[in-house]
């Protein structure tokens, strides 16, 4: 026996040449040894047995999270069934005890018998050798290895290579009780942009191309990853770059070590228009814009931010952002409570932790308690209830978890259901405008539902068991009994003592700002979907956290960074950087901003159905009815927002053909006609047109070109002309 | 990740349609002209290799009660007549369709998974149940994706607008250029494309000068950013230009076009006007036209949960048939029969069981619809249903099986999968338990 556990440790080799400390021989597991190869050859990947389906009747979690499960297929057998927990027949062992070498485990891999697959090894390879010594020493499950592994630890969490360039990585795994152990032989490499940089199965990383990519590693159900950049840039001059604050450590550090050289730093006209645009929603009307240009005070930046953020319409446009985001919808008067609650949460600055345990555990007539039912006499499916949960306060996307383990992500079906668990006593009153939520401890029902069996209370069924199941946090810790009448709160605590809470709040925000997310998308936290500065990330939710999770401060933090500052002009090195924030990338405007600064620019206010004269799209609670909005893309507020300004064709005819971007030149209220009647010359008429819809004057190439145009044709035709050239610019629905 | 996807598919697709575009002046095409442009690209090659061009659905929305239409049953109050085709007998309320027989073939064994009117929407017009983890492109988005547009004209109609379910004839996660134009109620007094007319003010050389205008002011910025969003932008902008310039688009929609005695033939009505819109549209390019048949004034829409027998008889089939039948003939009469195909269908069938109150509820396990032109054969009947026709007896088809015919008809690989941007693979013609639909091969 012992002969054969050396025979096998020295195939299995790893250990052996790279180990931080020599392994112990011990026998074979299944949990490390099997799983292992499973997961290296990719048997486990979701594309392959570790898909949601498996393939040919073989299912096997995905990157082997959960081997117990593993071994029950292998060694008992069965064809596995997506929406039943029963396997069908035939029960054949897929490991053969009696002959060794005749196990499907071997011959499939091994093509001795036809594999969807094709071949994975020979039998003269190392992994058929392991497999065929673990059958004949009895394929026992053996030592419970993933009950003491913590984590596995790359060498470096950052490389940098010139094209052609290798690196050879090493992973080492962290037990209890301090143990290490080198496992870079037996872990799985997977480069996201392989055309950038691969990496072999011994840990070797290839640098192709000028780019960037993560290489995600895989052991045992434990990720890491490496971020990849490659550059032909020479390092770059140690000349240190000014810092506002942390955010330039970490973003400056990370452009010195990728070699890539920032823009400069935004010109006052590119920052003032930028950052009334982020803080407001409202663009700088032209005497904002000239003072700020002309101040010589050296905080003049600062200045501008903290105005911003104590503004009227820092609370409008962040309730529209929320309203949006928390989904406040209706034109009827009894959405005003709803949309008061978010109202009052940026008014007050209330801290964010508090305004997401008040979403997540509303009980009674105010606030988000209408959240849960619009337009409906009972709160919505549980499923929705969970993922809305969970996307929002904790960036994750669980969905895929509703009906089947998630294909690309450590979440299982269990711990989606044992979340839908804690929604399972929601109730409501049913009284129409008054209808108020409520967890009812006792399971009783209210009178009106009494024969509608769709509305009995709701406990929570594993969809594929069909057994009853107890709440249950993403952690797998169950909720304790004596907490068993408010489980929303419960969860809701849970939710926001949780990492995952300040570190979605902050990339969500951040991406508000950047244009992406640390993470993006922001909602989207995935293994395969690494944050790209996740130094930046923690330190960003520490931060908050340090501040009471003050939204404000943490806005006031990123618009203070020289991060945040810099210009959007690009130079030849950084242009085609999108991920390291060398420069402002544009984004296009939300549809109520960008209609509320065509108002502003033409002097000529929209009006909206059932709202008073000189309402602001931004300060609608609902934007319903108004055809630009739909057009341009506002949020309908059905779903948890995804980024919109996607451009389509109905827009680029508005543009041409319709009212918004024609009747508003002409209309005699305008700023247009004012400005006509004063007697302001050509270059005062578009001087003040160009700051109001820029922020900035003309250029000198710009002005010869429009004077040329003004000489040539009637006065108002070339002013209303240039006008719409304006607001139908790019530069002008954009943000940069 | 998915964000940099749809700018690099953006990027693509504008590269291509920016060679499309810009073999094109705006200025001085008529309808005709337009029409022998189109017919010298399908000569040429350029265009997909089916037979059919184009397809015109007629939804049927609340789901028509098949008992009394395509399959006439002893349950039902209506007889069966004869029609054009020995052999095949429909229901006396669609005695004008019978006389088309020919063009037309049935489908008697159709068979749905959903119950309800929503998520039996989006199960038929997309072949797949709804997830909670994504959503899926609707037939329309997937045909004029796969065939792409003809000249300037919108490739995907849906008319009128307001559909309740409208979400679930959309492109999704094929992008925007892909969702319905959706346009108002052609039979309404004041019809009119919003943003298809330039204001009376604006002359095309204003327009023009604007143009101009807006280079210059835009130049710079345009020279600094270098973003895939710009130049899609300048695609759309391209033809929306088109669009609002050229007689011929303006012209498809332009019901002034067509003789009084043609529209009184459609139906002065809602559905009747919105099919003969759908033919002009056809006729000038586009590829897929929704005529969406709900909102009766006498009676809303198909859902017949009461009194459905009055409802088919003097509302619902009446109108279906003198619609669909107009429509046959009318493309016949034109030529574009060969190249169109015609689809009547809701999103499920009604029980074979009268209710206490005189209707029929929803029936997903055994319905009909009707089919024809675009190269597929006519006057054949597919599948059985059984003697009351609630369940299938014989040749069960699915939505991923119409699909199927349908591409194929269309000259679109019915095996096909999209990526969806979550990473999951999706069938274009699903059927159920995962597989592909297969191409109903009586009639293609």
């Amino acid at each position: 026996m012992r002969v054969v556990l050396l025979l096998l440790t020295a195939m299995l080799g790893s250990r052996v040449c790279f180990a931080e400390q020599p392994a112990p021989p011990r026998p074979a597991s299944f949990a490390r040894e099997i799983v292992s190869i499973l997961t290296k050859q990719g048997c486990n990947s979701s594309s392959c047995h570790g898909g949601v389906k498996g393939r040919g009747g073989l299912k096997l979690s995905l990157d082997g999270l959960d081997p117990r499960e593993d071994y029950k297929w292998i060694v008992q057998g069965g064809t596995y069934q997506v929406l039943s927990p029963e396997a069908l027949p035939p029960i054949t062992p897929r490991v053969s005890l009696q002959e060794p070498e005749n196990s499907l485990l071997l011959r499939k891999p091994a093509m001795q018998v036809v594999h969807g697959g094709g071949e994975i090894f020979t039998p003269e390879s190392p992994d058929y050798a392991a497999i065929l010594e673990w059958v004949r020493g009895g394929a026992a499950y053996g030592e419970d290895v993933q009950k003491t592994l913590q984590g596995i630890e790359p060498s470096s969490r950052e490389i940098v290579l010139g094209p052609g360039h290798t690196h050879s990585l090493r992973v080492v795994a962290r037990f209890a009780g301090g143990r290490r152990e080198d496992v870079t032989r037996e872990v799985r490499y997977e480069s996201l942009d392989s055309t950038v940089a691969t990496v072999e199965p011994s840990g070797v990383l290839k640098a192709l191309q000028k780019g960037e990519t993560a290489v995600i590693l895989r052991w045992l159900g434990q990720f890491a990853h490496v971020r990849i950049g490659v550059t032909d840039q020479e390092p770059a001059s140690d000349a240190e770059l000014p810092r506002n604050n942390f955010i330039d450590d970490h973003v400056f550090a990370r452009l010195r070590r990728f070699r890539i050289r920032p823009s400069e730093l935004s010109s006052d006209h590119e920052f003032v228009r930028r950052v009334c645009l982020d803080l407001a929603g409202t663009l700088p009307p032209p005497d904002r814009v000239r003072e700020f240009l002309a101040s010589k005070d050296p905080k003049k930046r600062e200045k501008v931010v903290e105005a911003l953020l104590n503004s009227p319409e820092y609370v409008e446009f962040w309730s529209l952002r929320f309203a949006d985001l928390f989904r406040v919808r209706g034109e009827y008067g009894w959405i005003l409570p709803f949309w008061e609650w978010v109202r009052r949460n940026v008014a007050t600055d209330k801290p964010y932790h508090q305004v997401a345990r008040e979403a997540i555990a509303v009980q009674g007539y105010g606030g988000a308690s209408h959240k849960y039912q619009f337009g409906i006499n009972k709160p919505p499916p549980i499923e929705q209830m969970v993922n809305e949960t969970i996307r929002v306060f904790m960036g994750r996307r669980l969905d895929c978890a509703q009906c089947h383990n998630h294909p690309f992500d450590r979440w299982t079906q269990n711990q989606y259901w044992g979340l839908g668990a804690f929604f399972g006593r929601m109730t409501n009153t049913g009284w129409a405008f008054d209808n108020a939520v409520f967890d009812d401890p006792n399971g009783h029902e209210v009178d009106y539902v009494e024969n509608d069996p769709t509305l009995r209370f709701r406990p929570v069924a594993h969809p594929r068991t069909k057994q009853p199941l107890a709440a249950m946090f993403m952690d797998g810790t169950a909720l304790p009994e004596d907490r068993r009448d408010d489980p929303r709160l419960a969860l809701a605590n849970w939710v926001v003592s949780h990492p995952y809470f300040a570190e979605a709040a902050v990339n969500r925000i951040w991406g508000y700002f950047f244009g992406r997310g640390i993470v993006d998308p922001v909602d989207d936290f995935r293994v395969v979907n690494p944050p790209t500065h996740p130094e930046l990330l923690a330190a960003l939710a520490r931060d908050f956290e340090q501040h009471g999770y003050s939204l404000k401060q943490l806005m006031r933090r990123i618009v203070n960074s020289r991060a945040y500052q810099l210009s959007s002009q690009t130079h030849e090195l950084n242009r085609h950087d999108r991920t390291n924030y060398s420069h402002a990338l544009p984004r296009p405007l939300e549809a109520a901003v960008l209609l509320d600064a065509i108002s502003q620019v033409t002097g000529v206010p929209e009006v909206f159905d059932k709202n008073p004269a000189g309402k602001r799209a931004i300060q609608l609670r609902f934007p319903a009815g108004a055809s630009f909005l739909s057009v341009f893309g506002r949020p309908a507020r059905d779903a948890v927002p995804d980024p919109g300004g996607q451009l389509n064709l109905r827009q680029a005819m508005h543009m041409l053909a319709g009212t918004t971007f024609n009747a508003k030149l002409s209309n005699e209220a305008g700023r247009l006609h004012r400005l006509l009647q004063s007697g302001a010359s050509d270059r005062q008429l578009v001087e003040e047109f160009y700051l109001a819809a820029l922020s900035r004057f003309p250029t000198e190439r710009e002005w010869a070109g429009l004077q040329k145009i003004f000489a040539e044709r009637p006065r108002r035709e070339a002013a209303e002309d240039l006008v719409w050239a304006l607001i139908t610019a790019r530069e002008f629905a954009e943000n940069h | 990740m998915s964000r940099n996807d749809a700018n690099r598919a953006a990027a693509a697709w504008s590269r291509r349609d920016i060679l499309r575009v810009g073999s094109l002046s705006f200025f001085g095409l008529d309808l005709s002209r337009y029409l022998r442009l189109q017919h010298l690209m399908a000569d040429t090659g350029s265009a997909p290799r089916g037979k059919a061009q184009a397809a015109i659905l007629l939804w049927l929305n609340g789901g028509p009660s098949h008992v009394d239409t395509w399959d006439p049953k002893r349950n039902s109050s209506f007889k069966p007549i004869a029609t054009n085709v020995p052999g095949i007998r429909i229901s006396e309320l669609l005695p004008r369709v019978a006389r088309h027989m020919d063009k037309l073939s049935l489908i008697r064994s159709m068979h749905t998974l959903e119950n309800n009117h929503g998520i039996a929407h989006h199960y038929a017009m997309t072949g797949h149940r709804p997830n909670p983890a994504m959503k899926f492109p609707s037939l329309g988005s997937i045909i004029s994706k796969e065939l792409g547009a003809r000249l300037s004209v919108p490739p995907y109609v849906m008319v009128p607008d307001g559909n309740w379910f409208g979400e679930h004839f959309r492109a999704h996660m094929l992008g925007a250029s892909y969702d319905p134009m959706e346009i108002p109620d052609p039979s309404a007094k004041n019809f009119k494309i919003p943003d298809l007319r330039l204001p009376d003010s604006i002359s095309v050389e204003r327009l023009q000068q604007r143009r101009a205008m807006a280079g210059l002011v835009d130049a710079l910025y345009r020279e600094q950013m270098h973003s895939a969003e710009h130049a899609s932008l300048d695609v759309f902008q391209q033809q929306a230009l088109e669009m609002i310039l050229s007689p011929a688009v303006r012209e498809a929609f332009d019901l002034s076009k067509e003789t009084e005695q043609l529209k009184d033939a459609y139906g002065r009505n809602t559905v009747g006007q919105s099919a003969l819109i759908a033919r002009r549209l056809v006729e000038a390019g586009s590829r897929f036209v929704t005529v969406v048949d709900r909102n009766r004034p006498e009676s809303g829409d198909w859902d017949s949960h009461a009194n459905n027998d009055k409802r088919h008889r003097d509302v619902l089939v009446p109108v279906l048939d003198q619609v669909l039948s107009t429509l046959l003939a009318d493309l016949e009469q034109r030529g574009l029969l060969s190249s169109t195909i015609v689809i009547a269908m809701g999103e499920f069938g009604r029980t074979p069981d009268i209710n206490p109150n005189g209707g029929r509820d929803h029936w997903p396990q055994c319905w009909s619809l009707a089919l024809g032109g675009g190269g597929i054969r006519g006057g054949t009947i597919v599948g059985e249903s059984d003697e009351r026709g609630a369940y299938v007896k014989d040749r069960m088809v699915t939505i991923g099986d119409l699909f199927a015919t349908l591409y194929k008809a269309l000259g679109i690989d019915w095996h096909r999968e999209y990526m969806h941007p979550i990473g999951r693979p999706l069938k274009i013609a699903n059927s159920l338990d995962d597989k592909t639909g297969q191409p109903i091969q009586e009639l293609v």
